[in-house]
């Protein structure tokens, strides 16, 4: 390698670095962008190729999202608001103890009156005490539970500029689709061009078809789980339902989060106990309905992937960056995986180790 | 006067086609100037030096070359010489893109070549996503297998 080569190389990392410096505060903004453009290209591309002008068709398709989301906004959003402040409602504090007001819930009540019977045959057990200690103990842990929520709900009102923007980024991505694809392959020398091509192809196959599944899945489960846990009578069933669609993301342990969410909801709202069994059958309804049609269909595949690496991410996940980490590290760790194996099966292929 | 405002006018709005050129390859030969610019958006520049290898027998067939410039050496069994020089307004890998999809012969440059890549992938969305385009490119390619079939002595 002569040293003009040498020269050019270190200007490029040099510039990279830099670019990545300076461009770093608007990452999220255009992986964000990237994600929206994903969702929507196959749209666009189908009016395209029905002789609509690309930029035309983005805007075509945007039109038809911003009517989605204006009719979503005037019919759901008050309904959820309103269920989501009646379900923090319960955990705040008033001036009754925490430990009478959670002893007020019938089931609870049969609980701490069994325990009063053992503590009068045998008082030196003291179950009864330790069993107000365990509530309270819990309860200051639910009680964390608003504040998590209020501190996201914060964090995505104050996203309105990244949701204003992200549009505007994701516009050009679509609209000029090609041209960066073939910016992009432009930059590759001729020997690794076919190679990049692939790559290149496997990422907006694995990619795109990956976040549009989820998307759809997403939609698809919460509203099965709405109507199902609003047949059986589960309070809040909407804000329930859009919760456990998210959750759902999490291979093997969503779905039991969902469970687990809408059975804390009959508990923790007074309902008979019986409501339990038909909201944790309502679950596994879902989750039938979920595994069988929804899931062969929209992602035509499962995530091959064992439940130890799933448990495994899904921690290393939440460690390294919270509740939104533990939803996609899964994934994520899934697409990486994917192409590094096709990047190791096409050099191979390629000859080239 | 007018008859020269007018003349301005119409070459002002008329937009000259530019993608013409690429009519002259047989596999777009049929295509309307709607079906051409989608194929444009679709195909890649790249340059080759006299002697670098475009790709390799067995390499998989990911890309097919349409010549603009030069002229490049094909070598394999699909050939009946054993080798071929290709030229300007001639193209490599439909042959092979109907097979296994993998190279059945290797390509070199012979002089400083420049060709358009079309993409597999996007061949595949050219032909599934606009029926129409489709239907002309899939006979296209017909014609051309058939008469390379004819060219092999086994016309059937």
């Amino acid at each position: 390698m002569n040293w003009t080569k040498i020269v050019f190389i270190v200007i490029i990392l040099a510039m990279i670095v830099l670019g990545i410096i300076f461009y770093r505060p608007v990452f999220s903004y255009l992986i964000a962008s990237l994600v929206f453009a994903y969702i929507l290209d196959p749209l666009v591309t189908s009016l395209e190729y029905r002789g609509v002008p690309r930029w035309v068709s983005v805007l075509m398709v945007y039109a038809v999202i911003a009517g989605l989301l204006a009719l979503f906004t005037t019919r759901m959003v008050p309904m959820l608001i309103n269920q989501g402040n009646n379900l923090m409602a319960l955990f705040q504090y008033s001036d009754k103890p925490v430990s009478e007001q959670v002893l007020a819930l019938p089931f609870v009540r049969s609980v701490f009156e069994f325990l009063q019977n053992i503590d009068k045959q045998v008082p030196s057990l003291g179950f009864t005490a330790k069993f107000v200690h365990l509530i309270e103990t819990g309860n200051q842990l639910l009680g964390e539970l608003p504040k998590l929520l209020v501190d996201n709900y914060q964090t995505i009102l104050s996203m309105i500029s990244f949701v204003i923007t992200v549009p505007v980024f994701s516009f050009f991505m679509l609209k000029d689709k090609q041209a960066l694809r073939k910016g992009m392959l432009s930059l590759v020398p001729n020997r690794f061009f076919e190679l990049a091509v692939i790559l290149q192809d496997k990422i907006d196959e694995t990619v795109g078809r990956f976040l549009r599944a989820i998307l759809l899945e997403v939609i698809a489960v919460s509203i099965m789980t709405s109507v199902a846990l609003t047949i059986a009578g589960v309070p809040y069933a909407v804000l329930v339902g859009i919760t456990a669609g998210v959750a759902n993301i999490i291979p093997y342990i969503g779905p039991w989060l969902g469970a687990a969410l809408a059975v804390l909801t009959v508990l923790i709202t007074g309902k008979p106990l019986s409501m339990m069994i038909y909201a944790a059958l309502a679950m596994y309804l879902v989750q039938v309905l979920d595994n069988n049609f929804v899931y062969p269909v929209v992602v035509g595949k499962t995530i091959k992937m064992h439940p130890l690496i799933v448990l495994v991410t899904v921690l290393a996940g939440g460690w390294f960056g919270g509740i939104i980490w533990m939803l996609v590290s899964v994934p994520l760790v899934y697409i990486v995986y994917s192409l590094v194996r096709e990047l190791y099966i096409n050099l191979k292929q390629f000859r080239l180790i | 006067m007018v008859k020269d405002y007018l003349k301005w006018f119409w070459k002002v709005i008329r937009k000259p086609n530019q993608h013409q050129a690429l009519k002259k390859y047989m596999l777009f030969r049929e295509l309307n100037p709607f079906e051409l610019s989608l194929v444009s958006a679709c195909l890649h520049n790249r340059e080759y030096r006299a002697g670098e290898v475009l790709f390799e027998e067995g390499h998989p067939l990911e890309v097919l070359f349409f010549i603009v410039s030069g002229e490049l050496q094909v070598t394999g069994k699909l050939n009946p010489q054993g080798s071929a020089v290709l030229k300007k307004h001639q193209f490599i890998g439909v042959k092979d893109l109907f097979g296994d999809n993998k190279r059945s012969g290797s390509a070199t440059a012979l002089t400083d070549l420049s060709v358009l890549a079309l993409t597999e992938s996007d061949f595949q969305d050219l032909i599934s996503k606009n029926k129409r385009l489709g239907n002309k490119l899939l006979k296209a390619c017909c014609e051309f297998l058939a008469s390379y079939l004819q060219d092999m002595g086994s016309g059937y």
